[in-house]
């Protein structure tokens, strides 16, 4: 199967998504799609899977041109995709999942058989019987996997499969990837803004940048090269730069937060016995895969979700139980990771978000707007724009600029999800600043890379409990990644200890 | 078109869809459509007495309608209105008829109680419903919806029992209050000015609340993302309560203003309905502070006719209540199908 992506426009509005993108896609190979976040990779896969209609361009498979596909045309023509966020039915169970979506719905039997045989041929361990809501973010990819090779699909297409997994389970992925296009028949296109897993997977990359297509690159390519066409030469310098080394804890005085045996109920888990203590300047991570309990984590450190037992000090004040009020009058702030869902008002404008955050200094909102939000921050929005007008970046923006000066310890889940280079650099430098200035900074990353890479101290998860407490001398990948999916406990690793 | 004038012709398009609706469901009940519409005018507004009549409609209904944008603002949905304008009635009943209009207080000053003890009743009855929606998550479609039948069976049983006329109970009502405690009338008609004053500076207060105050600015934060705001320590809980106490205040007021202006004595079911006109009101204006008092003066008008039908159409006055329904929701309908409408891309 070979696959011609020629000419192809995509707009939404002002923003020209994919502009005159033409890519071609050959039969038994993987083929790398990179690019920054927003520089219109998954689009362009969506115009290939026939989720969106492109305003200008044609689609060639095997020699037949399409100026449009539609999702059942895609399916039939064996093009399928597994998208970044998994689009299954979480309340129903695999077998059901399995059988439904793309042809006719199978029955019971049929999907219990035909779902053994791919599983059996894939080396996938799926029970039939489970709800999707308990599986894990590997074990859900397995199941679109088995629906998709069920389905005889021939192009693949995987948009960022590897957050939210493991790096073992990356190499079974890999591996299942690499038997798919053996064949010489199959092909893979995968998308990411990963350039090692492009090196490690791609028989050949192309990258977009701003819409447009950057270069393309047959293996093995030069880093240098694909760096300086996804983001100019100027970021690529910087980008291969190592990160400056994590800020030493300012000193093992009195913690600014201190649990013990905490208890924290979030809306869907529940967080066990919690001990722990950070000190100013610290900048902590947390490692774990989604609904480990790292979120729960901070939601109770922010007071948004409830401490049902145990003790819990910030800033020397006892919280447990208290209501969220109080842990902002003891200086604890929380970024959410859904900036736009949890974090901000669409319809309010700038200047309200700033009257809001600082009443008491209502009167002088625009002038605190004037230093904070564009001059300190940078944001390049005027004050009575609306929250819902500003990109990812911005959003990240304004939500850093209405942190108040005196946070103590700072909580933040995905800080830099979805954002471009500059705007990632921006948010370490500041939260550097912070640390530097007596701040504890708690994070969460779902990029494994970016958390040991900016952590001092890293707080491993798996299935709701906090599995390890490792100091940064320890910091391996493999092991923190054995760790947050259970394959190993911090005792048989001989894991660190708290400090 | 420029984007000042954008608004007005979608209004236009929506406000000629409505009519056009409306007066094909008229053909269709089998009424002449236009005569139909002429009469309902002019029992509405046609002689002194109609304007009066739909003046004391307008009343109630400008004054829920304010409370129901307090409530509106904080993204509830305040169903009960028409429980909280049924307890102001009845804790305005209960004050003016222990007070003496022989002695004690100024006849003034037992009448400023009895409008406060309405705001009271009202208040009361709409922090249940509140509380129930922040602290028993209970929502307050359901609470409201509820409460409504709780207020009405209360006010039925102060009809028929403790508050009975001397010698036997009856459907029209307790004892008419003593003259004294009646809102200054006008003219000698049935009908008081406090009440409409009183309802215009509750409008006006309301939307000065949601304008102009940081109070107003923490009901639409709560609105947009009630999330975001306990981030920020605006507490959506207490900012609900608020809201709901305002708005069941208001509407209390105009239960009291039905006692004390308008019927002198507590009836059955007194809220007449005003509390779910309200609603249509506000929804009509659709957000719109502006446009609030001319939808509410508009559906007064439309009450007030539709009695006229009977008499000179033999039509059912009920059909007033049918074009109150269907020009809401063809309004709704109209601004989503508005033709040459420019779909935002997924």
């Amino acid at each position: 199967m070979d696959v011609v992506l020629s000419h192809i426009v995509k707009r939404f509005g002002q923003l020209i998504a994919n502009d005159d993108v033409s890519l071609t896609l050959e039969a038994g190979r993987i083929h790398g799609l990179l690019g920054e976040n927003g520089a219109g990779k998954s689009t362009l896969m969506k115009v290939l899977c026939g989720q969106l209609s492109p305003e200008a361009g044609e689609i060639v498979v095997d020699g037949a041109a399409h100026a449009r596909l539609t999702p059942d045309a895609a399916a039939a023509l064996g093009i399928g995709m597994l998208p970044q966020d998994p689009l299954d039915f979480p309340p129903l169970r695999v077998w059901e999942n399995f059988a439904l979506g793309g042809g006719p719905v199978l029955t019971r039997r049929e999907a219990r058989s035909r779902l053994e045989a791919v599983c059996s041929r894939m080396g996938f361990c799926l029970r039939p019987d489970v709800p999707v809501a308990d599986l894990t973010v590997a074990e859900r990819q397995h199941l679109e996997l088995a629906r998709l090779f069920d389905r005889d699909v021939r192009l693949l297409i995987l948009d960022e499969p590897t957050s939210g997994i493991s790096p073992a389970q990356k190499r079974t992925l890999f591996a299942v990837l690499r038997a798919f296009v053996s064949d010489g028949r199959r092909l893979v296109a995968l998308v990411t803004h990963k350039l090692t897993e492009a090196r490690e997977l791609c028989d050949a990359v192309a990258i977009l940048r701003h819409g447009r297509l950057a270069g393309s690159f047959a293996a093995p390519f030069d880093t240098q090269d694909v760096l300086t066409a996804m983001f100019g030469a100027e970021v690529a310098a910087t980008a291969t730069a190592a990160p400056p080394p994590p800020p030493e804890p300012l000193g093992l005085g009195t913690p600014v937060l201190r649990a013990a045996n905490l208890v924290i109920a979030d809306d869907k888990a529940v967080l066990r016995d919690v001990s722990l203590e950070v000190h100013p300047g610290e900048i902590v991570g947390l490692a774990g895969i989604s609904g480990g309990g790292q979120e729960a984590l901070l939601r109770g450190l922010a007071g948004i979700a409830r401490s049902v037992a145990g003790e819990l000090a910030i800033g020397g004040r006892d919280l447990a139980g208290r209501p969220a009020t109080d842990f902002l009058a003891a200086g604890v702030h929380y970024l959410p990771a859904a900036r736009m869902e949890e974090g901000l008002f669409p319809g309010l404008s700038l200047l309200d978000h700033v009257r809001l955050a600082f009443p008491d200094k209502r009167r002088e909102a625009r002038a605190i707007f004037a230093e904070r939000c564009v001059g300190r921050f940078r944001l390049t929005n005027t004050p009575n724009a609306r929250a819902d007008a500003l990109s990812g970046g911005n959003q990240q923006r304004l939500l850093l600029s209405l942190i108040p000066d005196d946070t103590r310890l700072l909580l933040a889940d995905n800080p830099t999800r979805g954002l471009d280079a500059a705007s990632i650099a921006q948010i370490w430098d500041h939260f550097r600043e912070r640390a530097a200035a007596g701040a504890a900074v708690v994070f969460f990353s779902e990029d494994l890379d970016e958390l040991l890479a900016q952590a001092g101290r890293v707080l491993v998860f798996f299935n709701r409990d906090m599995a390890a407490d490792l100091p940064a001398a320890s910091l391996d990948p493999g092991l923190v990644g054995d760790l947050m999916t259970g394959r190993s406990t911090a005792a048989a690793n001989g894991g660190g200890s708290a400090p | 078109m420029t984007r000042r004038a954008a608004p007005l012709v979608r209004a236009a398009w929506a406000l000629a869809a409505a009519f056009a609706v409306t007066l094909g469901i008229l053909l269709a009940a089998g009424a002449p459509p236009f005569a139909t519409l002429a009469v309902m005018a002019e029992g509405g507004l046609g002689s002194q007495a109609a304007a009066l009549r739909t003046l004391a409609a307008f009343t109630p209904l400008l004054l829920c309608g304010a409370a129901l944008c307090v409530t509106f603002a904080a993204n509830l949905w305040n169903i009960g209105v028409e429980g909280q304008i049924t307890m102001g009635a009845i804790f305005a009943q209960g004050c003016l008829r222990a007070a003496d209009p022989a002695g004690g207080l100024p006849a003034g000053l037992d009448l400023a109680l009895g409008l406060a003890a309405s705001a009271l009743g009202g208040l009361v009855w709409a922090l249940l419903a509140g509380m129930l929606r922040t602290h028993g998550r209970v929502h307050e479609i359901f609470s409201g919806l509820g409460l409504n039948f709780v207020a009405m069976g209360v006010s039925l049983w102060l009809i028929l029992g403790p508050w009975k006329r001397p010698g036997m109970a009856s459907m029209s009502g307790t004892e008419t209050l003593d003259q004294a405690l009646w809102l200054p009338a006008l003219g000698g008609r049935p009908m008081s000015m406090v009440g409409p004053i009183l309802a215009v500076a509750a409008f006006v207060g309301a939307a000065w609340l949601l304008r102009r105050t940081f109070f107003g600015l923490t009901l639409a934060a709560v609105r947009q993302n009630a999330l975001a705001a306990t981030r920020l320590g605006l507490r959506p809980g207490l900012r609900i309560l608020a809201a709901m106490g305002i708005c069941g205040a208001l509407a209390g007021l105009a239960g009291g203003i039905l006692v004390a202006g308008l019927y002198h004595r507590l009836i059955p079911s007194i809220s007449g309905n005003y509390g779910y006109t309200a609603i249509l009101a506000v929804l009509l204006a659709s957000g719109s502070l502006l446009a609030l008092p001319a939808a509410c003066l508009f559906f007064a008008v439309l009450t007030v006719g539709s009695v006229q039908l009977p008499l000179s159409l033999s039509l059912d006055s009920s059909l007033a209540g049918v074009l109150q329904g269907v020009l809401v929701l063809t309004l709704f309908a109209a601004r989503r199908l508005r033709p040459l409408s420019r779909r935002r891309e997924p």
